[in-house]
């Protein structure tokens, strides 16, 4: 009995075991897919950077409105009822002049302006040769005509609706705008 | 013999009695210096006791009123007269009450809706020591027109004695009412103020054409200052001038030609002529002046205009063709924007001594000047009205910028305008 008994349980474990193997064989677990961890590439994409733009790059990307918002020329004045171009009005010129240098291809407007005290007529002519004055005096300073037109408001549109006289002041002027880049 | 005298005298007498009451229609004309008719205008009869009869004929009555008060061809009565005599029974006029209280026309006036909307109005004048019916006329209008047809009427008694029909005019002028600069036109009277334009730009120096359709301004859009012809009536519009800055139109009273300034050449202001088409400019100063606010005379054989050749501002006058230029303002060193007046005989112009503006009238013929206002203010840009009885003119004297009518002889000022600042006006000639 106890041999048979033996033999059987040896014989069930050989074949157990043979059993066993084949089965690890077979039950070799698969490659493992998503629960191992996965390696991760961390994708970096290098920041693009404003390029350090030069400036005249700078200059070529404004619009006429924001250039002008800039004032770069600067407004001359004028005496009551006189169109000449005053001692202070000079150096304004020469940096109007000189800005205009360094940006060849502006073109700009010459507003000129008068104060609530002429006539509505006579105040267009007088604009006018206050315009012209600016212009003459530039072109002096060595900028080409075709680049400035001239234009007069008379008292139409004064700066300063006051009546005294800073007001008036303010309003007897040149303005310059740029009309063209 | 004698007896052949007394058949040939009376005769005359009987022919000449004949030609002093002819039978046709009848044309009177006024002189200035004559006297005021006087004009009995009893209350309007209203046909129907509707409140919007009894509403109109208030309306109408009111306007007639004013338009012959303001015409200083006519006198309406003082209301307390009407007291003395019975009112009118337009069936059966009593003549000799009306000649009582020195009434020397009548106006009778009736009143009645025509249905919802619509108004008739009925009017006549008679000849009172006459007993002459003069003319009469039946309008038809809608409720919100009402003001036009007694404007009409007023017209009609003005045409009657050979006057301009002035009270359909309009005045063309600048406001900033609503923002900026824009075109606006009002009754001659103030009433009716209509914006013209609605565009980014600002605009400036109306002038109405000769038929009363058209106006010429000057645009400031973009850097330019462009000259334009409108039609707000069509709604049509024509650029005619974009050199320089170009400023000042002026219509020629025949309808013919349009004068402006231009600084074209050399920033220099000169004065061009063109038809009333804008085309065919031609340039009429040539001179290294500014010249400025040109204006016609009524026969359009000359232009007066602003020039300081003389090292001031001044008026001069030179023929339509730019030449035989002559100054005619002296004693001052400030003279702009004349007015031809209608009647060709004399020019308004503004004149300044230290900060103040005042109106002038220059008599061609005489050389006398008369000073039209007074005060500390800013008056200018006078224009006529189409018979030069009265004037339009800009002044800041309540401290903004207001359009005001004056007669030619300083009476009757007015304030025609109140909102934003009202300036540049322009009377139509119909």
């Amino acid at each position: 009995m106890k041999k048979i008994l033996t033999l059987s349980l040896s014989c069930f474990l050989v074949i157990a075991f043979f059993a066993s193997c084949r089965k690890k064989v077979e039950e070799t677990p698969p490659p493992p897919q998503v629960k191992e961890q996965p390696k991760v590439e961390k994708v970096e994409k290098p920041p693009v950077k404003e390029p350090i733009l030069t400036e005249d790059e700078i200059f070529a990307k404004k619009s006429l409105e924001e250039l002008n918002a800039e004032k770069p020329m600067m407004v001359i004045l004028f005496d009551y009822d006189k169109f000449f171009i005053r001692e202070d009005a000079k150096p304004i010129l020469q940096n109007n002049a000189d800005w205009m240098k360094k940006w060849e291809t502006i073109k700009i407007l010459i507003e000129g302006h008068c104060d609530e005290r002429g006539t509505e007529d006579y105040n267009m002519a007088l604009g006018e040769k206050r315009a012209k004055s600016a212009f003459d005096y530039l072109l002096s300073l060595g900028i080409s005509s075709d680049r400035i037109k001239t234009i007069s408001y008379g008292k139409s549109q004064p700066v300063d609706p006051g009546h005294n006289e800073i007001a008036w002041q303010k309003n007897r002027r040149d303005q310059f705008t740029i009309i063209e880049k | 013999m004698i007896a052949k005298k007394i058949i040939t005298l009376s005769c005359l007498f009987l022919v000449s009695n004949f030609s002093l009451y002819p039978q046709q229609e009848v044309v009177m004309s006024i002189k200035e210096g004559m006297p005021l008719i006087h004009v009995a205008i009893p209350k309007f009869s209203v046909e129907d006791p509707s409140p919007e009869a009894k509403d109109a004929a208030d309306i109408l009555y009111k306007v007639i009123s004013d338009d012959l008060k303001y015409s200083r061809v006519f006198s309406p009565l003082p209301k307390n007269y009407y007291n003395y005599i019975k009112p009118l029974d337009p069936d059966k006029i009593l003549f000799n009450d009306w000649e009582s209280i020195q009434a020397k026309l009548l106006i009778v006036g009736q009143v009645s809706k025509q249905d919802d909307k619509t108004i008739q109005f009925e009017a006549k004048f008679y000849d009172v020591k006459s007993e002459r019916f003069i003319r009469g006329k039946t309008y038809q209008a809608e409720k919100s027109i009402l003001r036009l047809a007694a404007h009409k009427f007023s017209n009609l008694m003005m045409e009657t004695y050979g006057e301009p029909q002035i009270f359909t005019t309009k005045i063309a002028f600048i406001s900033n009412r609503d923002g900026s600069n824009e075109l606006y036109m009002m009754d001659y009277d103030g009433h009716n103020q209509t914006r013209l334009t609605f565009n980014q730009g600002k605009d400036y120096m109306p002038a109405w054409s000769t038929d009363g359709k058209s106006i010429a301004y000057t645009e400031f859009k973009g850097g330019n200052a462009r000259l334009y012809i409108y039609n707000p009536f069509e709604g049509k519009r024509k650029l005619v001038f974009d050199r320089g800055t170009s400023f000042g139109p002026c219509f020629s009273p025949d309808s013919k030609k349009l004068a402006f300034c231009s600084t074209e050449d050399e920033s220099n202001s000169e004065i061009y002529a063109a038809k009333s088409d804008g085309t065919n400019i031609k340039r009429l100063t040539f001179n290294k002046s500014a010249d400025v606010s040109p204006s016609w005379s009524p026969n359009c054989r000359e232009i007066a205009f602003t020039s300081d050749r003389s090292g001031s501002p001044q008026i001069y006058i030179m023929d339509a063709e730019g030449s035989n230029v002559r100054r005619r303002s002296f004693g001052g060193n400030y003279h702009d924007s004349p007015s031809w007046s209608p009647t060709g005989d004399r020019i308004i112009y503004v004149s300044r001594v230290q900060a103040v503006f005042d109106l002038y009238i220059l008599n061609l013929r005489t050389d006398e000047i008369i000073k039209l206002t007074e005060g500390y203010a800013r008056n200018e840009s006078p224009c006529w009205s189409p018979d030069g009885r009265h004037i339009i003119f800009s002044s800041n004297r309540i401290g903004t910028i207001q359009l005001y009518s004056i007669d030619y002889d300083g009476a009757n000022l007015k304030r025609l305008t109140s909102k934003g600042q009202n300036k540049l006006p322009d009377w139509s000639q119909k």
